[in-house]
């Protein structure tokens, strides 16, 4: 029997705000143990949560730039559970009144059809504290990081629409550029601000049904998201083929051995409305403010880009696949550099010189303006890609402009025919084997003879000269 | 110290003592944080627990130079009178005001059972950062007086919008007493007349006539759910203590029972060795409902929103209810049960479950041998219109006593 796989995903992000989700403590989980803390988020008995603004903001840009419909009333719950990472109790999260429900993302599939995923709901819910476990005097001990405690999350929850890991990796890269687009949250897998957990069953092929699940946690990737799925199929799959059953139960992935386990029973408690959590009422106005809030948001972003700047769809989707790197493209391309020969050079060596400085895009010393006026000069064949690369690479020590620092290497490429026709003829008078090799034909001798007028001149010849002048004395 | 007490100021100052200090002088229970005052809310499962501040209610009354004289004791986490000694301290003449985690109505049957005042002010009125209770959609602080003055002057100090409590109002009501009311008409319920026994009922007559007496209108109105009142307030109010009560896992403070195992080994130990029976029942209790009847709470917190409903239609009817606070022959130190707790506050809880400001006044229902209280009950953020009542009929029994 062929089965399909049937893919739905929970994705927990954590926002980005400045706050805590109901406290003013910075929202710094990586600071030093217990820095930011307060009563409210140490739970200490007295204190009450007060739901912050600025989490509801960023919460509602992330459901917006999902597709999401805002719901008009939301409700904080209390999910019952009891363990040393939630001393209260219970999580503030919202069950029964989501903030928002019914998105949705266009990925195009592996049979490159443009397909819509649905996303059920998304609600906000708070983080729970850390816990580390060390040894102390040959004793096991279990210490608490508050830091984390009452950090904002919101949890996305998808239809089960999806049908290979392929889906999901492609839903996944999705979700993060819109969100991280809407400027509230990083999405890192790697730093788990973003964490994915996927529900996996698998049923006959073209059968409508939807069988028993299985939750996989614990991936650390995108990758690894589409290797836990593709294991976890073949397993299900394997065990209907012996004749086994499917049980509703927990794995957690393990990267290094690329195979799943199960992991301890899930322990499920109940959800009551939180009594001092007021319902959070959200006008229209205030939605259409966040509205306007956002970004030009990728997809109307790439159409743009290639009919305002001729680029190709491929083109297009790599320099709007993040929102600084789309900005930083536009406003070079404004001060007059070619499009082209900036997607070229900001994905490339651009990108490069800020990821080797540990830098952002967004807070790189190099201008948009300068780096315009680097890419005029190497389009206006004033210095050569070299010089351009080793000019791009000192602007980031310095505040010279990139005319000043050419000017300072002596870097300015000679493109004067007759300072060019002087070098050539030296050059080939003191190699006659190499100008009889070429007359023959022999195709390398030219790259060779480039190669050597551009050691002459210290890298400052122009090759595309050089060689227009060789080839004419050959002839 | 004293016996009433479980912790007094270290300053001892008092105005008998000391004539440079002239504030009013409260009393408080261990639940209302002051900062580094062991708070353990009468319960071992807050053992060893100093606030790290003030709670609102006492950073207000400090900054209008009240004198915070101790922590009176206190029945477990504030549910209940059991042990309770903040209203004997201001019998006493001990302080001008004490005040009472007022769940069921403790402020106002404590106040009755000693002939004083008892108020629970609006619900949102009064900020309750760093008041630890039990039952967050219920409970507030309720303020016990023998005077009205007094109770009115501290209720202004205290209230008002507080940035740390959600639940607060933008702008405090208005709580000045007045003796020109324009013809009010108190209603009084029949199906709480059908609860009272006869020298019970006698004594609550005796209480109408004479606001008759003094010019006030009286109807009686009819109020089918007011059997539901008790058990609508147990229902939700055992849920969230069972949740609020969740916190007291053992591990920062509070009792820690020897446990070598791990740690749900620990926290069921402690918990189990934290509580008295009567919390944790109602504890358990809560956990019933969240667990395996979810919708029995459901249903409470629809008949809730029933009660809020027909409580305002009520209020078209009459400026305000009255009925009696507490019952006659009321034993508050041996109640073993939940039941029993629920028999004590059947006339109190009702201002819990609405929210509305209500106040119990002495000298007016008294049967041969207990004072049961006569409580007015306003509509929501109508405080003054409760202590205006209140004074007025204080002023006709003073009338009458000076005949």
């Amino acid at each position: 029997m062929n089965f399909e796989a049937v893919i739905g995903l929970e994705i927990h992000m954590q926002l980005n705000s400045p706050t805590k989700m109901f406290c003013d403590c910075p929202n710094m989980p990586a600071d030093p143990p217990n820095l930011n803390t307060c009563p409210t988020c140490l739970w200490l008995p007295g204190a009450i949560p007060v739901f912050s603004r600025n989490v509801l903001e960023k919460a509602v840009l992330l459901c917006l730039s999902l597709n999401c419909e805002i719901q008009h009333e939301s409700v904080f719950d209390q999910k019952v559970y009891y363990y040393p990472d939630l001393p209260k109790g219970f999580q503030l999260s919202q069950f029964h009144k989501p903030l928002s429900k019914n998105g949705w993302l266009d990925i195009v599939t592996e049979e490159a059809e443009t397909r819509r995923l649905r996303i059920q709901k998304i609600h906000m819910e708070e983080d729970v504290a850390r816990l580390v476990h060390e040894t102390e005097n040959h004793k096991q001990i279990s210490l608490v990081d508050f830091n984390r405690a009452g950090a904002p999350l919101v949890e996305i929850v998808t239809e089960p629409d999806m049908r290979s890991s392929y889906d999901a990796m492609e839903f996944l890269k999705a979700l993060r550029r819109q969100i991280r687009y809407s400027g509230s949250s990083e999405c890192s897998m790697e730093h788990g601000t973003m964490r994915v957990d996927a529900n996996i069953s698998i049923r006959p092929e073209g059968s409508g049904e939807f069988n028993t699940k299985v939750e996989v946690k614990n991936m650390n990737s995108i990758r690894n998201v589409g290797d836990a799925i593709d294991y976890e199929i073949a397993r299900q799959k394997d065990s209907k083929e012996k004749g086994g059953e499917i049980v509703l139960h927990t794995r957690l992935w393990d990267p290094d051995n690329k195979i799943t386990s199960p992991m301890r029973g899930k322990f499920s408690g109940p959800c009551i409305p939180d009594p001092a959590v007021s319902t959070i009422v959200i006008t229209e106005d205030y939605v259409n403010e966040m509205k306007d809030r956002l970004p030009e948001m990728p997809d109307r972003k790439i159409s743009r880009f290639i009919e305002q700047y001729g680029l190709t769809e491929q083109e297009a989707s790599l320099i709007s696949s993040e929102l600084d790197l789309s900005l930083y493209f536009e406003d070079t391309v404004k001060k007059g550099a070619s499009p082209r020969t900036v997607i070229h050079w900001l994905t490339s060596t651009m990108m490069s010189c800020i990821r080797k400085r540990g830098l952002s895009l967004s807070d790189s010393p190099v201008s948009a303006e300068d780096f315009a006026h680097l890419l005029g000069m190497l389009e206006r064949n004033e210095i050569t890609a070299k010089a351009t690369k080793k000019v791009l690479s000192r602007m980031f020590d310095t505040d010279k402009t990139p005319e000043a620092i050419v000017k300072e290497l002596d870097l300015k490429q000679v493109s004067d025919i007759n300072e060019l026709d002087a070098l050539v003829e030296k050059l080939l008078s003191g190699n006659h084997d190499a100008v009889e090799s070429l007359k023959k034909g022999n195709e390398k001798i030219m790259d060779f003879l480039v190669g050597q007028a551009m050691r002459e001149s210290k890298g400052r010849a122009n090759p595309r000269v050089i060689a227009e002048i060789i080839a004419g004395k050959i002839k | 110290m004293e016996k009433d007490f479980v912790y007094m100021n270290p300053d001892r100052r008092s105005r008998e003592e000391n004539g440079v200090f002239s504030g009013p002088v409260a009393r408080l229970q261990p639940n209302m944080s002051v900062e580094g005052w062991p708070c353990d809310a009468g319960s071992a499962a807050l053992e060893n627990y100093v606030a790290l501040e003030d709670a609102t209610v006492t950073e207000r009354l400090k900054e209008g130079d009240f004198f915070i004289k101790g922590f009176t004791r206190m029945g477990e986490l504030g549910f209940g009178l059991r042990g309770d000694t903040a209203a004997g301290a201001v019998c006493g003449g001990k302080a001008d005001i004490a005040f009472l985690t007022d769940t069921l109505g403790e402020s106002r049957v404590a106040a009755s059972l000693k002939g004083l005042f008892g108020y629970k002010p609006s619900y949102g009125v009064v900020s309750r950062y760093g008041l630890i209770g039990l039952v967050p959609s219920m409970e507030c602080y309720g303020i016990v007086s023998g005077s009205l003055e007094n109770i009115s002057k501290t209720v202004m100090i205290i209230s008002g919008f507080d940035s740390r409590d959600p639940s607060t109002d933008e702008s405090p009501p208005d709580f000045n007493i007045t003796l020109d009311m324009k013809n009010p008409t108190i209603g009084f319920l029949s199906q709480c007349m059908a609860l009272l026994d006869e020298k019970e009922k006698e004594a609550f007559r005796a209480s109408l006539d004479i606001a008759r007496e003094a010019g006030i209108g009286v109807v009686e109105l009819g109020f089918d759910d007011f059997s539901l009142m008790a058990d609508v307030h147990n229902v939700i109010g055992s849920v969230e203590a069972s949740s609020s009560g969740g916190k007291y896992d053992s591990v920062r403070y509070g009792h820690r029972a020897k446990s070598d195992n791990n740690w749900n080994d620990m926290y069921i130990k402690s918990r189990s060795a934290s509580f008295g029976s009567i919390v944790k029942a109602y504890m358990l209790q809560g956990g019933y409902f969240q667990y395996k009847a979810y919708s029995d709470f459901l249903s409470a917190c629809r008949i809730r929103a029933r009660i809020l409903q027909k409580t305002n239609r009520l209020f078209e009817k009459a400026d305000l209810i009255v009925m009696p606070t507490s019952r006659r022959n009321l034993s508050i130190d041996i109640q073993y049960s939940i039941s029993d707790i629920y028999k004590t506050f059947t006339f109190s809880l009702y201002a819990n479950i609405t929210g509305g400001p209500a106040v119990s006044v002495p000298g007016l229902a008294i049967t041969e041998d207990t004072d049961i209280g006569f409580q007015i009950l306003g509509p929501i953020r109508e405080d003054r219109r409760v202590l205006s009542l209140a004074s007025i009929l204080t002023a006709a029994i003073n009338r009458k006593g000076a005949k």
